[in-house]
């Protein structure tokens, strides 16, 4: 039995860096983190299938290989999506989806793409978990508990004493959402629930709004939390686009921008906009720096085109004659439906119906090899490393033998340009 | 394989050589020594009469990181509009990409290598990102690169300061976040003014007490002068200074000279800290007073940081003279964060404009200080990419510095009060070529410590640029003839024909481990992450290739 102490963790976005891992010949197990993610995808068995599967069959990586560049040159409308890999993953399925002409979405990029549009069209005024944990006296929570999706929030990031603050208090309210019992517990009396009544949130974030701006009716229940804002030296209001429910959820953070812009103005206030499961962040990151642009990019011709609605991959799915889905961190599957052709890089744990095209395993990273994710505050990225070898190639390994495959057909075409 | 580039004019003057007739010969990867008659070289080019230079280097150039990605993300018209397939030449692939104030990866290795340029600094990188710039920096072929540290408002800093650590500690744990960062040098940015604006400072003097740990500008710009200086980086401490872009801050960079107190300091686009008071406007030139001053210090370096009108995008640490600018911000967006107890970002576009008072006089006041600043060892060419406008206009920039009559027509199209409040009509002076050579090849080369790079002696990278001496100097630097990254040909005529990578330069000073315990400490009980998934491994940097390692001499304050 081997420990390996502080390993990072690469799933929800939150980059806790503390995870204790057991690892014998059975495989590896976490020690209990306080965290369902983390205790779940960190417990890995040592022998698993590392076949790949055509039709359901066994074959060799070779041939599944040949068989996936088959498929994505014939094909007239790719897509390449899941996109849950490592930088490096990411990056190699950019530079396959030009070779090919597909477009390129993450499987959870819709809690993104709520905060992107804000960023795109108005800017926004953030901040990090680090000044988070370190610099708030009051924390605004809107909407759903974020730790429904980011479960160690409160503990890492706002039950410490902020360290710059003269007397270390702070207070944590929420708006349009009650906390977990989880978090309840963790924060205790430094929980506030601000609950004007039934509303849903863009009408919640209006009225805190007009409350800020002086005008909210005598008695509104926002008036108060609006002073409270006024008077707190760095406010942090936390939101998790991704739970939020109802119609126009872009509102809502747009909503939220303006809001904090209004109290920097005289005191300090800043957000923080989580998304970040799978790298997502890291996927949007990657993109941005190899296209200039965000995910939700396909490429025609080579020359890169974004289009967040028409290249959403539930959408682009609808249409797609081959899909490459790549989902390395969790062998789990969202809904899914398609006419086209399947190609699958996940882990060998991953069961799926029907069962794909080609099913080519592929490693976890901080698992099976070591790779980069990006945290949900978008700064900080983080080398995971490697803790056991099963055998499982990483995805920009599978996508690099693609590539060279795709070149070798091509190769008289591409010389003769020169 | 041997190469020889026949009968240019080589213009190397950290070597002597301005126009000398020579061959230069290229053995694989590096200049090397004429052969002699015996020797047959694989491949002979016939440069009779063209201009041979070492790569230009570009020593400040936002070109990777967290706030340039997110300038792309606020920038999604101008990428719209500026899009590039990808080139199929040469045995590699370089991909397609976007955008001209915020050009993707490899676009802005391309546009870059072009130009003749083989190399560029993305001078402000946080150590909270340091990852992502490197993840950046490795996708961006063709050019070398490396990340300046930016420290002087982390709160770690700061408290070593308030609690009187001292210099030894100071130096120690500038040494660790250096090396734990991959950095090749230390840049200030708005010393302590970025942490002021966390406590709602919404301003702060070189010599005024920043809340919470009472510590002043000057004694945070000192302090770093002399770790750099003791640590014996080859760089000097890059200094973005106090009051960007405030009427009469030339007071403030005047001050900050003098607290320099001889130790050497790199001033950065000095342009945006130049500004006076003078006239109805309330705002004119202070071009001149500090070009005395420069030109009267020798350790002092700088770089300009010129505008060019048009659009562009202004990417920056400093959080607190970000927020003054948003209200100008065109298109009519902005964005600002404070990021891990360390510094901060802000992104504002911005357009300049030749028919605004201000932006007309910025221009000028750019050229000003280009012209009376004596010394092009001590000057670089910067626009401080993307600020004062995106790198591509340099050509344009050269002309400008070159062609005196060029100058003149354009100062007359600016607006018609501008040329009044300065100087720069009556300028005479045209850089030459050599002059040419030294500020964007020699002396970055220098001042950096890249002793086999900006030259073209024996053992010196074979990067190589080879121009057509056309009377439009704009034309003759915007398309080289030929461009050789590390021996290889990668531009003929202007177009790529090969890929190639560059490296990653960085600086490792040594440290006493005593620091590590209390910066470990400090990242458990404040940053939430133990330090080992801070620092940044050799095998992360380009693609498993590791840095190249520059060496640091320690050295005693006199
Ligand atoms: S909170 Fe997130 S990062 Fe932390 S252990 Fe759980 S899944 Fe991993």
């Amino acid at each position: 039995m081997t420990f390996h102490p502080d390993i990072l963790c690469p799933f929800c976005g939150l980059g806790c860096g503390d995870i204790g891992i057991d690892q014998d010949d059975s495989g590896i197990a976490p020690r209990p983190s306080g965290c369902p993610q983390a205790d779940r995808l960190f417990r890995r068995s040592a022998t698993v299938p590392t076949d790949a599967r055509m039709g359901g069959t066994a074959v060799s990586m070779d041939d599944a290989v040949a068989e996936a560049a088959r498929l994505l040159a014939n094909s007239h409308a790719p897509l390449i999506a899941g996109l849950a890999t490592d930088v490096d993953g990411v990056l190699s399925a950019l530079t396959l989806a030009e070779r090919i002409g597909a477009t390129v979405d993450h499987e959870r990029s819709d809690a993104l793409f709520r905060n992107l549009a804000v960023l795109r069209r108005f800017g926004w005024s953030t901040t990090t978990l680090a000044e988070l944990r370190n610099r708030s006296d009051l924390v605004l929570v809107v909407g759903p508990d974020p730790a429904a999706a980011f479960p160690r929030l409160w503990e890492r990031w706002v039950v410490p004493e902020p360290a710059f603050m003269p007397d270390g208090a702070r207070s944590v309210v929420f708006l349009g959402g009650e906390p977990m019992p989880e978090t309840a517990q963790l924060l205790g009396g430094q929980i506030e629930t601000v609950d004007p009544g039934a509303a849903d949130l863009a009408t919640l974030v209006a009225g805190l709004r007009t409350a800020l701006a002086g005008r909210a009716a005598t008695g509104d229940p926002m008036t108060g939390l609006a002073a409270r804002l006024r008077a707190a030296r760095y406010a942090v209001v936390v939101w998790a686009a991704g739970l939020f429910q109802g119609p126009q959820p872009d509102m809502v953070v747009e909503g939220l921008v303006r809001l904090i812009r209004t109290v920097d103005g005289t005191t300090r206030c800043a957000g923080l906009p989580l998304s970040g499961a799978d790298n997502v962040i890291g996927a949007n990151q990657a993109s941005g720096w190899r296209t200039g642009f965000p995910l939700r990019t396909g490429f025609d011709g080579g020359v890169p085109t974004h289009d967040p609605e028409r290249f959403d991959w539930r959408r682009r799915l609808q249409d797609a004659d081959v899909t490459l889905w790549i989902s390395a961190f969790r062998p789990e599957m969202p809904e899914f439906s398609t006419n086209g052709a399947v190609i699958m890089l996940a882990p060998p744990e991953m069961a799926m119906t029907p069962e794909p095209a080609l099913f080519i395993p592929v490693g976890t990273p901080g698992i099976d090899h070591a790779g980069d994710v990006f945290r949900a505050d978008s700064v900080v990225a983080l080398h995971a490393g490697m803790l056991i070898d099963r055998g499982l190639p990483s995805v920009a390994g599978v996508i690099g033998r693609i590539l060279a495959a795709l070149n070798q057909t091509a190769t008289v075409k591409e010389t003769a340009g020169c | 394989m041997l190469t020889k580039l026949a009968g240019g004019r080589l213009f190397d003057p950290a070597n002597g050589r301005h126009g000398e007739v020579a061959d230069l010969w290229l053995r694989d990867d590096r200049v090397t020594a004429d052969p002699g008659p015996g020797a047959t070289p694989d491949v002979v080019y016939d440069v009779t009469g063209k201009v041979v230079m070492a790569g230009a280097i570009d020593i400040h150039s936002h070109i990777a990181g967290g706030k340039v990605n997110l300038a792309r993300m606020l920038m999604g018209e101008e990428h719209d509009r500026h899009r590039f397939a990808g080139s199929a030449c040469g045995c590699d692939r370089i991909g397609g990409g976007s955008g001209i104030a915020t050009p993707s990866t490899h676009t802005t290795g391309a546009r870059y290598i072009e130009m003749g340029f083989t190399a560029a600094f993305e001078p402000a990188m946080l150590g909270s990102n340091a990852r992502h710039a490197h993840l950046e920096m490795s996708d961006i072929p063709y050019i070398d690169t490396g990340g300046y540290l930016v420290l002087g408002n982390d709160d770690f800093l700061l408290d070593l300061i308030a609690t009187n650590a001292g210099q030894a500690a100071v130096n120690d744990y500038v040494a660790w976040m250096l090396t734990a960062t991959q950095s090749l040098a230390v840049k200030v940015v708005n010393p302590g003014g970025i942490n002021a604006f966390k406590f709602n400072a919404r301003k702060l003097d070189l010599d005024e007490a920043g809340p919470h740990y009472g510590v002043t500008p000057r004694t945070v710009l000192t302090v770093l002068a002399r770790a750099v200086y003791e640590l014996g980086l080859p760089h000097p401490l890059h200094v973005h200074g106090c009051n960007l872009g405030i009427p009469g801050n030339v007071a403030t960079t005047l001050d900050t000279i003098q607290a320099a107190s001889g130790l050497p300091m790199h001033m950065t686009h000095i342009q945006f800290h130049s500004y006076d008071t003078a006239g109805d406007r309330k705002f004119s030139s202070g071009a001149a007073a500090l070009a005395e001053a420069v030109n009267r210090t020798p350790t002092l370096s700088v770089d300009i940081g010129q505008v060019m009108f048009g659009q562009t995008v202004t990417a920056s640490a400093d959080t607190m003279a970000q927020r003054h600018t948003a209200p100008l911000a065109h298109p009519r967006k902005w964005l600002a964060m404070d990021i891990e107890c360390e510094a901060g970002c802000g992104v504002v576009p911005f357009r300049y404009r030749d028919n605004s008072y201000v932006n007309a006089l910025q221009w000028a006041i750019g050229l000003e200080l280009f012209l009376l600043l004596d010394d092009p060892w001590r000057v670089f060419l910067t626009t401080d990419h993307p600020n004062g406008a995106p790198f591509t206009f340099y050509p344009e920039l050269i002309q400008l510095l070159m062609d005196r009559d060029y100058r003149l027509a354009k100062l007359a199209e600016l607006h018609p009060d501008a040329p009044a409040h300065t100087t720069l009509g009556s300028i005479t002076r045209e850089y030459t070529l050599a002059e040419i050579a030294i500020m964007t090849r020699a002396a970055p080369a220098r001042i950096l410590g890249l002793a086999d790079r900006g030259h073209l002696a024996p053992g010196a990278s074979a990067d190589v640029t080879v121009y057509s001496d056309l009377p439009d100097r704009r034309a003759m630097f915007e398309r080289p003839d030929l461009v050789f990254k590390s021996g290889r040909l990668v531009v003929r005529d202007g177009a790529l024909v090969a890929m190639a990578q560059g490296c990653t330069h960085v600086v490792r000073p040594g440290f006493d481990d005593l620091i590590e315990r209390r910066i470990a400490r400090y990242f458990d009980e404040r940053i939430g992450l133990p330090i080992k998934h801070f620092r940044i491994q050799d095998a992360e940097i380009r693609h498993g290739a590791g840095p190249q390692l520059h060496p640091c001499r320690r050295r005693e304050v006199p």
